[in-house]
């Protein structure tokens, strides 16, 4: 069934490094001494590359200016969630973000539905409205969206971000699930439906019960764009204790600008989830048979 | 992940319609079809509902901000296009078209080149390999206000890290934050940072997909690792490339934290683009005309962008 194939981290493209046992055989002295050389030089890009992100992790334990402790100190941290709102931030931030990837999905899933199965001319013109939404600036909607909710309380208000991050999310998750749910054979749900299933009841116990892994990458694309965003955010949060952390990081950035080490400490609570979500569900983040599509067709 | 996304939008925009993979027996569905155009209402319903108030909305009262003088407050008197006219004729407007345009340049093929020249590397056999892979998307995974928060330590001041490093080895001490051109520079050099990684799994997922028996064959006909690189790799991943350049170009034009976390748009104005131009306008001179006018000026110049871009993709797959 070609929705294990999705699930199966070793045939997902974008990780799979081609290795046939006929490359191996034919490795010759040279050969070795060629693949040593890569691995010197893709080692030394790598880790230039990472600087910026292994700085803000070493500054972050870094014992501060005014700090007595020497080595690696959890000093930063501490002061950043006792001397700030940090854990009210992170709590906006992860309320939201969830918020966020729970509805989207909910959204996104019974629409990708329809886009995957339907025929009709409708369905079709409305994927296509969804590509060309999606490729609009997000500026030029957040104005309008900042008069209408003004006048509805939303504004400074994280279920109005919310909406907006639901909104801007939607249409891609529905591309995304639609995609995955291409990849389901229609055969399953024409036997529930010789059994009496009705089509709402197909799709909730058949398709949407083999959709984990369409699920999961949907939801970690809506996670990323809810958890980094700073337009919407900027725009429409205006208190202290209302901000998401893009926010609460780049206030206490400019008013801190010497304090790195807490900058920084207060810069790590914010990369931890979207690293986390990445370490763990890593194989989701490239499924969604990318190989199948691009060449495929 | 998002690559995937745009591939399928993109392959279902191409062919016009939703697919619908295994077509259903005409018989069957037709017995179904009342009952499943009904249920097909409600499951896209929530999503159009969305549609309309998030974009629909919007969109359509952006035009009339466009066309009128108000303010945040109230919509204002018509004008016509009097707010494009004062737009078009602003030299800050064609000064942050045209850093828009290099930004855009230098973001979509600078990430392209380094995203390639590693994807290729990767796809050689490599020891640790794959956690090679997963560490060089970091950059694109890592909160944007985090890594321009990161590069401002290394580069903001000229006692920071890099500038140190630069007058150590007797270049002086470049100002990457306070000179224009410098400034400028700095911003697309962090934009490729930031997007190599989505260039490098789009890339590496078209050349997994790859027959390696196609080299053999060609190396046994005596062609050079280039010819093999121009003749077989750029063709069999050019509709990825296409792709990839479409979203980026997307991605370059409507950035806003990119270039605002690191710069505030300045050295007077260096690093302005058009969407921080926008906001700007509206949001700190409060002038919501024009800056919903500049909005909409970069929606119509996407928009031929994609058409030409788009017109690419359809004839690299008709092969």
């Amino acid at each position: 069934m070609s929705a294990v194939l999705h699930a199966h981290p070793e045939s997902g493209p974008a990780l799979g490094i081609a290795d046939t046992g006929k490359t191996r055989r034919v490795l010759s002295e040279a050969g070795m001494r060629g693949r040593w050389w890569r691995f010197v030089l893709i080692l030394a890009i790598t880790v230039i590359v990472l600087v910026p992100i292994m700085v803000t992790v070493v500054l972050a334990f870094t014992p501060g200016v005014n700090s007595t402790a020497t080595g690696l100190t959890f000093e930063n941290l501490a002061n950043v969630f006792n001397g700030t709102l940090a854990a009210t931030w992170l709590q906006n931030s992860l309320v939201t973000t969830l918020s966020t990837v729970v509805v989207s999905v909910a959204v996104a899933a019974p629409a990708g539905y329809v886009l995957s199965r339907g025929r009709s001319k409708a369905v079709s013109g409305y994927s296509l409205l969804l590509f060309v939404m999606q490729s609009l600036p997000i500026i030029t909607s957040v104005v309008p969206l900042f008069i209408l909710f003004a006048g509805m309380g939303l504004v400074d208000n994280l279920l109005g971000i919310t909406i907006i991050y639901v909104g801007s999310t939607m249409t891609v998750a529905t591309w995304m699930m639609a995609a995955y749910f291409d990849s389901i054979p229609i055969s399953l749900e024409e036997a529930s439906w010789i059994d009496g299933c009705s089509v709402f009841g197909s799709f909730t116990k058949v398709v949407l019960r083999n959709s984990l892994p369409g699920i999961l990458s949907t939801a970690i694309f809506a996670f990323l764009l809810a958890w980094n965003d700073y337009l919407v955010a900027i725009v429409f949060l205006r208190s202290n204790e209302i901000f998401t952390l893009p926010m609460g990081v780049q206030s206490f950035f400019q008013q801190n600008a010497t304090d790195w080490t807490s900058v920084m400490a207060l810069a790590v609570v914010m990369m931890l989830p979207p690293i986390i979500v990445f370490a763990t569900l890593n194989k989701y983040f490239s499924v969604g048979g990318i190989g199948g599509s691009l060449a495929g067709r | 992940m998002s690559s995937t996304t745009a591939t399928s939008g993109l392959s279902r925009a191409r062919r016009g319609l939703a697919p619908g993979g295994s077509g259903a027996s005409p018989g069957r569905k037709s017995k179904l079809s009342a009952q499943t155009t009904r249920t097909f209402f409600w499951l896209l319903l929530p999503s159009v509902v969305l549609l309309v108030l998030i974009h629909g909305y919007p969109l359509i009262h952006a035009a009339v901000q466009a066309t009128h003088d108000g303010d945040l407050l109230q919509t204002g008197n018509f004008v016509g296009g009097e707010n494009f006219a004062s737009v078009l004729s602003s030299p800050a407007f064609w000064k942050a078209a045209q850093f828009t345009l290099w930004f855009t340049i230098v973001g979509v093929f600078g990430s392209w080149l380094v995203g390639l020249g590693l994807a290729l590397l990767l796809r050689t056999k490599i020891p640790a390999g794959n956690t090679f892979k997963v560490l060089l998307l970091l950059p694109w995974v890592v909160p944007i206000v985090v890594s321009s928060t990161a590069w401002n330590w290394l580069v903001a001041t000229p006692d920071s890290l890099i500038p140190s490093i630069f007058r150590g080895l007797g270049f002086g001490t470049p100002l990457f934050l306070a000179d224009p051109t410098l400034a400028s520079i700095t911003v697309m050099v962090f934009k490729v940072w930031v997007s190599f990684p989505f260039m490098m799994m789009m890339i590496s997922a078209a050349l997994a997909s790859v027959d390696t028996t196609v080299y053999e064959a060609a190396s046994m006909d005596g062609a050079s690792k280039w010819q093999q690189f121009t003749q077989i790799t750029l063709p069999l991943i050019a509709r990825s490339t296409y792709i990839s350049w479409i979203l980026m170009t997307i991605f370059c034009v409507n950035d806003f934290p990119t270039i605002y976390l690191l710069t505030g748009g300045g050295p007077v104005s260096a690093t302005t683009s058009l969407v921080v131009l926008a906001y700007r306008t509206v949001f700190q001179d409060f002038a919501t005309g024009p800056g919903v006018a500049i909005a909409f000026l970069m929606t119509m110049t996407l928009v031929v962008i994609s058409v030409i871009l788009y017109r690419q993709i359809r004839k690299s797959s008709v092969e």
